[in-house]
């Protein structure tokens, strides 16, 4: 038995003994078990796919061979074991962070029973992950929905949140029953054989019409569970009403599902059709991206906004996901590989900001008792630690270098603009188009983020909650530490990462990048032998030799080494510019230090007018700070996703001024709605059809059927 | 509804009489159906009295039938009882009504007309601060005047408070926070002030909003309150006089002259034809400066530097002229009752002739440069609109009245002075009741103002500058004047020895403030300035 | 656009040469009363009384004149025994006591004081004065004043009224939100007796001030010539006047003009 299957049996022990041991324990001992038991589980998987990851090996385990369908196996490949590697960085934080936080649900709701279900969806998770044939993946992600909506529904006395749950169930159902039928029709194809390498193999042989049929129900049967549109407004109804460590699970690692079953599937399985299936998850991806990201800027839930903000990354993966497919289609495979490395590396970053900033949303919840960051404010000075960290989830999310959203953002954006390689004019328009999309998305992310961290933590209190709250315990504080470290270190080690990343890759697009993205210019010895010499002096004269004997890796992240006329495209290193942030930082406060080395720093309250003093309902609310973005996108929200209605207590001395404002979402309304109503038509069209009373055409409906099936197998 | 019948002068009291019924007590004239009806140039006071419970009833028929505009609350307090004198006039006719309502000291109650007449809304909630007369059904009472250092229940104007101990000690200040009605989830107050902005005046605002357009804004004022009206008690009518040319000095000249009004009606004089004449002249200076000024402010905040510097020098030539012709840049000083304190000279009135005129052609230039810069317009058009039915609801007075086609000047609905004299000219209506339309008539009146001075400046009667003595008497009475805001009344009331005992300032600023609102509703952040720009309205005009 | 950059690129320069040189033009100022040896001392006391504000006061046959009380009523203006002065060169600064003694203007700071004004309840002609400083033909800019709307950038407090109660607080909080060295200057009349408001009921007379002045401009208003006149005493820019006097004094005319006192006769 080698050292990862120990670590993989280890951990499923420990997750499996937890959920079997805590329900006989008492309510107050359910949180530090969740945690004990839950991290070390999660330690356990995390090492599994490190070692595979890192070990360049695949493991593989024949569960059983079934009369009619075969064997049932697991294969962790590397992409497998990337994934759980995710799953690792999202699933260990929130175990942690369970000890101090469910102790608010003692004694008011069943945390021994959401204690079982939450430690259960760990190797459920993985098993899915390790799944090596069809049968396997669809069992184990059937039962990973089922305990994932149960850990929502923890506090099922609260209005939404039994809906929410179901909510959760039914969108998941509906993604994985469209991909359960390609699935099989492609199992159909390969003769029956259920494994995923037996399925790939026959699908080269398969007609490109029934390649387009899969790819749309694959493609569109697993971006549900990613939350991309059209179907994504059931992820900020469902995922926020969830406790905050499942939430950070559910936004943190379990989208990623989605991107899973895209990469798994689409790209692997399904032979190119030509970059059209590609560009369709381009503008899928760019929409969900912007989407997302302006539905979050103007949310005041600070959980739903996290959870419109999970749409916005799962946007950009699947961008890159749908250039990796452009790419291939054109035989571009360095830029394909790069796209698949930028889409796993965002996915890894997402994971680690969103479960450190779905943690902060908890922290504040639990303290604070609110979510509404209309009535929070001030929290830096209470909740300092959680502050802080909160700030660099932000930081990173916005994509601030150099912290790790900067990275992928920044490749996002140059491999968008590396669609110049490209022959087809079409392709070029629409990735400009997408690019721009992306863009302006990652400018609203920075005021999103900025007012999520600013309305929360800076400023006055606006609520006498938020002036009374204290800081997290160390259950919180220690994970979101640790989430705040891995954000600094997946972006100033971007070189060290993309490496190892791309171990993940070759099976997706038979290219290693590495060395077009990451140039081993100054690390490699003899140095750099694709490069020739005065292409290096010319790098070096602009400075990027500097610290070449001191940094001792790859030192610049370079996109793409290009054409003749054009050999370097762009170049940037997190690593030098964390260098240079630090020293501007510390030349700056000794700066400070020397011109004030005489002066005497007064303190004075903030000038306000010459009010005797500012009242919190004085300063700008979460809503207010977004507004702007609001009406300026007000038609592309159109009509409908506010109402107000103004009441005027007469004319003169009005006592009230009330505005409502709901929200619709703008796929559900020119996509779900008429789906919704179609779909209620045909149920009445059935009803009517069922009713007992005419039986005669209930025999004729039976027999028209029985008619319209045998012809068609008559004709296939 | 206008009764016909109560809009015809001849038959107006008879038929008010008769609408009227036995609601009110009349005064003067005892007998209105057999009253001698005054001559068309001057104005009849017509002086009722009611039970407090009737006051509705008549404000309502006073302003819905018979169509009387609502003038003032002027609360007097004699012995153990207070007399709450409502004012209202209306031009056809010039007929002034004073309707006197009787409460008990001990227990002042009075029904609330704001809701009939919406001008009197401050009006009331002003007499609740300072006098604590209680309006019953008035929702918004407290806060007004006197801010959180004051205890409740002090009513500075009573007689019986004592200056003596400071009423102002309440320690530590009453915790205070706006009255917000925006409910929608993340409104807040943007507060603005006390001390904002480069030059502004001290008052505050908060503009309820839920970011980027602002809903509703609420004022508040009386930052600069001097109380004027309680220090001019028991004072000598000189001195008085000192405090209402100060107490806004830029319409300096306007509130003398109403205060002298006021004074010579009591004691029954009227001051020489050339004290007149040159009194109308000062005003006619003044407004012209005063409009000039607010045109200043107005090109200021569109921060159009060319424009404002342009409006800029014909404002400081102006003070230049009134100094040269009243030894005063503002003309503090130089009315008083019973005429002026010093004659101007013909060749001055020759200057200023001259000078006024260079102006006015100056000033037209400019307008027909305004009028053609689209970035300045672009800025006005539209914006802070108030509309004609709610203007006149709230009875708002001057340019912004003019602006939205409410007529009502005083100069021309109830001549006084020297203005009975002058060739009719006519009232600077606009219609539409935006910034533009305001800026309009500030430029037409501009341009008759100096019409009139051109008109008259030459042809002053000659004579005496000044009665030599007046006759003490005691007595009440209202100076009505159109200050360059818009109309003003002075409600005086003299002790038989000639000490005032009680003054009443109701100042164009107060009543337009009031109405600032309708303008400041549904609006961008940006335009707050550019509206308070075409108001043109002093604090220390409303504060007093 | 056009026709505004050409209109103002023609407009004639208006802009005062004071300080380099006394500003003559008429209408500047409305001058100021002055003591003077009366004719007698009836002719003195006589100028005392009839002062509403009791601005005058006489010592024999000698009249003395507060201009910090004075109101510009214009009553004295032809009254034996006053003087009218028709200059405006009258800022003056409060010499030092134990309870405040401000450090003089830093050399930095002499050229580009930034002023922050506070209306403590003043009547609207003081700002109208104060703002001619910013308009063309005052233009204090060029003297390196310059009004600033937030304290935190100010050096100078301008503190304009008599202080109502309902500004003490604000009057404070701004002076307070200043940063040192600052200084305050009080224009006009009212903001240092009270004047015609100071009443302990609504404007305190405050003693000790809310806060400590180093310059007085007295007028009601003051003309901006003054205040700038005060403007540069505070930056200890003495040196730059003009001669005094700026314009030779008036002597008085009983014969001149006929003046007619308010005061009624019974
Ligand atoms: S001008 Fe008036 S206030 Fe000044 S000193 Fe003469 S009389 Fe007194």
């Amino acid at each position: 038995m080698s050292v990862p299957e120990i670590f993989l049996l280890l951990g499923l022990a420990f997750s499996i003994g937890g959920a079997i041991v805590l329900p006989l324990l008492t309510e107050t001992l359910v949180p530090r078990a969740l945690a004990i038991f839950g991290s070390a589980a999660a330690a356990c998987l995390l090492a599994t796919s490190a070692l595979l990851l890192l070990g360049h090996s695949s493991l593989t385990i024949h569960l059983v061979t079934l009369p009619l369908l075969g064997t049932l196996r697991l294969h962790i490949g590397g992409l497998s074991a990337f994934f759980s590697l995710t799953l690792g960085i999202s699933f260990l934080p929130a175990y942690l962070f369970s000890d101090g936080y469910m102790r608010r649900y003692q004694g008011h709701f069943r945390t021994r029973n959401f204690a079982s279900f939450f430690l259960l969806l760990l190797p459920t998770c993985f098993m899915v992950l390790a799944a090596g044939d069809v049968i396997t993946f669809l069992l184990f992600w059937r039962i990973m929905s089922l305990l994932a909506s149960l850990t929502i529904v923890l506090e099922n006395t609260r209005e939404p949140v039994g809906p929410a749950g179901y909510l959760f169930l039914s969108m998941n159902e509906a993604g994985i029953i469209v991909v359960t039928v390609a699935l099989l029709i492609m199992a159909g194809f390969s003769g029956g054989h259920i494994g995923f390498a037996a399925i790939a193999a026959s699908m080269h042989n398969v007609s490109a019409p029934w390649r387009w049929i899969f790819f749309l129900m694959l493609f569109f049967g697993f971006s549900t569970k990613a939350g991309l549109v059209p179907v994504s407004s059931w992820l900020p109804r469902a995922h926020p009403l969830a406790p905050a460590n499942a939430s950070a699970i559910l936004s943190g690692a379990l989208v990623n599902f989605g991107i899973y079953g895209i990469i798994r599937f689409v790209a692997i399985l399904l032979p190119s059709t030509g970059p059209l299936p590609g560009l369709i998850v381009l503008i899928v991806g760019a929409l969900s991206a912007l989407i997302g990201i302006l539905f979050a800027t103007i949310e005041s839930d600070i959980k739903k906004m996290l959870a419109h903000s999970t749409i916005e990354n799962m946007g950009i993966i699947a961008v890159n996901i749908g250039m990796a497919l452009v790419f291939t289609a054109e035989h571009l495979p360095v830029l394909a590989s790069i796209a698949y490395i930028v889409a796993l590396y965002h996915m890894l970053n997402h994971s680690a900001y969103k479960t450190l900033l779905f943690l902060g949303a908890g922290s504040i919840d639990q303290h604070v008792g609110t979510r509404n960051m209309n009535r929070l404010g001030g929290l830096l000075k209470r909740m300092p630690v959680i502050g802080a960290t909160f700030l660099i989830g932000a930081l990173a999310i916005a994509a601030m270098p150099p912290l790790n959203g900067f990275v992928t953002e920044w490749l996002t954006l140059q491999n968008i603009l590396r669609s110049e390689e490209i022959p087809s004019a079409l392709c070029r328009v629409i990735f400009a188009l997408c690019g721009t999309g992306l863009a302006l998305g990652a400018a609203l992310a920075v005021t999103c983020f900025l007012k999520a961290f600013a309305m929360s933590f800076l400023g006055m209190p606006r609520s006498q909650n938020a002036a009374d709250a204290r800081e997290a315990d160390f259950s919180a504080k220690a994970p979101m530490l640790a989430l705040a470290a891995l954000c600094l270190v997946l972006g100033v080690g971007a070189t060290w990462i993309i490496p190892g990343i791309s171990r993940a890759v070759p099976q997706l697009a038979d290219h290693h990048a590495t060395a077009a993205l990451v140039p081993p210019f100054f690390a490699a010895h003899p140095p750099n032998p694709p490069f020739k010499p005065q292409f290096i002096s010319g790098f070096k004269t602009i400075g990027a030799g500097v610290g070449a004997g001191v940094i001792p890796a790859r030192g610049l992240v370079i996109l793409h080494q290009g054409g003749k006329s054009n050999p370097v495209v762009y170049a940037m290193s997190t690593f030098y510019m964390a260098i240079i942030l630090a020293l501007i930082m510390a030349a700056t406060w000794v700066m400070i230090r020397l011109v004030c080395r005489r002066s005497r720093a007064a303190i004075g309250a903030p000038w306000a007018g010459g009010m005797r003093d500012l009242a919190p309902e004085m300063t700008y609310s979460a809503t207010g700070f977004s507004n702007p973005v609001r009406v300026i996108f007000q038609t592309f929200f159109s009509a409908g996703q506010r109402e107000d209605s103004k009441v005027a207590v007469e004319s003169h001395f009005r006592t009230a001024i009330r505005r409502e404002q709901s929200d619709v979402y703008l796929f559900d309304r020119i996509f779900l709605a008429p789906i919704a109503i179609c779909a209620v038509a045909i149920s009445r069209l059935l009803a009517r059809i069922h009713r007992p009373s005419v039986v005669n055409a209930y025999a004729a409906w039976v027999f028209v059927i029985l008619l319209v099936a045998l012809v068609v197998n008559r004709l296939l | 509804m206008i009764d016909s019948n109560l809009s015809a002068t001849p038959s107006a009291l008879p038929a008010l009489a008769a609408a009227l019924g036995n609601s009110v007590v009349w005064q003067a004239p005892a007998d209105p159906l057999h009253a001698p009806i005054a001559a068309a140039d001057n104005f009849v006071t017509i002086v009722l009295s009611c039970e407090p419970e009737n006051l509705p009833l008549v404000v309502r028929t006073l302003t819905e039938d018979a169509d009387f505009r609502f003038a003032a609350i002027i609360p007097c307090e004699e012995g153990s009882s207070f007399i709450v004198a409502y004012w209202f006039y209306r031009s056809a006719g010039h007929l002034r009504v004073k309707l006197r309502v009787r409460v008990d000291a001990a227990a002042p109650t009075v029904p609330s007309i704001s809701a009939i007449a919406h001008a009197a809304d401050w009006h009331e909630r002003q007499a609740e601060d300072l006098f604590g007369l209680i309006f019953s059904s008035h929702p918004k009472l407290g806060d007004f005047v006197l801010h959180e250092q004051w205890r409740e229940g002090v009513n500075p104007m009573r007689r019986q408070f004592d200056h003596a101990p400071l009423a102002t000690d309440a320690d530590p200040p009453m915790p205070w926070s706006p009255e917000t009605i925006l409910e929608t989830p993340g409104a807040f107050v943007m507060p603005i002030g006390p001390v904002y902005s480069d030059y502004a005046e001290s008052a505050q605002f908060f503009l309820e909003t839920v970011g980027e357009d602002v809903v509703r804004m609420i004022p508040r004022f009386f930052y600069k309150y001097r109380a004027v009206e309680k220090l001019a008690e028991g004072q000598s009518i000189a001195q008085v006089l000192l405090k209402v040319e100060r107490f806004s000095g830029t319409s300096a000249v306007a509130h003398a002259i109403c205060f002298s009004q006021a004074v010579e009606q009591i004691t029954a004089v009227d001051p020489p034809p050339r004290a007149q004449a040159i009194r109308l002249l000062l005003a006619e200076l003044e407004r012209i400066r005063h409009h000039l000024s607010v045109l200043s402010d107005v090109c200021h905040s569109t921060g159009m530097i060319v424009p404002s510097a342009q409006v800029d020098i014909l404002e400081e030539q102006m003070l230049r002229l009134s100094c040269r012709i009243g030894g005063h840049r503002y003309l503090y000083g130089l009315v008083i009752p019973g005429g002026l304190r010093r004659n101007i000279e013909d060749d001055q009135l020759q200057l200023l002739a001259d000078e006024v005129q260079r102006l006015r052609s100056q000033a037209a230039e400019l307008f027909s440069q305004l009028q053609f810069t689209s970035s300045f317009l672009d800025r006005f058009e539209g914006v802070g609109i108030t509309p004609l039915e709610k203007t006149k609801n709230l009875g708002l007075v001057g340019p912004v009245a003019r602006a939205s086609n409410l007529a009502g000047d005083l100069r021309i609905a109830m001549p006084y002075g020297y203005y009975h004299h002058i060739p009719a000219f006519p009232e600077a209506l606009e219609t539409e009741g935006d910034g533009y339309a305001r800026i309009r008539v500030l430029f037409h009146e501009i341009d008759s103002s100096a019409e009139i001075i051109r008109a008259t400046a030459l042809s002053i009667p000659p004579g005496e500058h000044a009665l030599t003595a007046l006759t003490l008497a005691g007595g009440e009475a209202l100076g009505a004047v159109e200050a360059p805001n818009g109309a003003a009344f002075h409600g005086v009331n003299l002790a038989p020895s000639g000490t005032v005992r009680r003054l009443a300032l109701i100042t164009p600023s107060f009543t337009n403030w009031h109405g600032f609102h309708l303008a400041a509703e549904n609006f961008a952040f940006q335009d707050f300035p550019i509206m308070m720009a075409t108001f043109g309205l002093s604090m220390a005009e409303s504060d007093r | 656009m056009a026709n505004w950059f050409f209109s103002g690129l023609f407009s004639r320069v208006v802009t005062t040469r004071y300080p380099a040189s006394p500003e003559i033009a008429p209408g500047t100022t409305p001058g100021r009363p002055v003591g003077q040896q009366a004719n007698s001392e009836l002719a003195a006391s006589a100028a005392a009384a009839m002062c509403p504000v009791g601005a005058i006061g006489a010592h024999g046959r000698d009249t003395t004149v507060t201009l910090s009380q004075c109101v510009h009523c214009q009553a004295c203006r032809q009254q034996p025994g006053i003087a009218w002065q028709n200059d405006y060169q009258w800022a003056a600064a409060i010499p030092p006591s134990d309870s405040h003694r401000s450090q003089p203007v830093p050399r930095a700071f002499k050229k580009s004081l930034h002023i922050r004004i506070v209306d403590g309840g003043s009547c609207d002609s003081v700002l109208n004065e104060i703002k001619q400083l910013g308009k063309p033909f005052y233009n204090m800019h060029k003297l390196g004043f310059f009004i600033t709307p937030s304290p935190r950038h100010a050096d100078v407090l301008m503190l304009t009224g008599p202080v109502t109660r309902h500004m003490e607080a604000a009057l404070k909080a701004t002076y307070d939100a200043m940063p040192h060295p600052k200084w305050v200057i009080a224009v006009g009349s009212c903001a240092i007796s009270g004047c015609v408001f100071g009443s302990d009921l609504m404007t305190a007379l405050h003693s000790p001030p809310i806060v400590p002045i180093d310059v007085v401009v007295p007028g009601c208003p003051p003309p901006p010539l003054a205040i700038l006149h005060g403007l540069m005493i505070l930056a200890g820019r003495e040196g730059e006047l003009p001669p005094e006097p700026a314009i030779p004094v008036v002597p008085a005319d009983p014969e001149l003009r006929k003046v007619t006192s308010p005061e009624m006769s019974p």
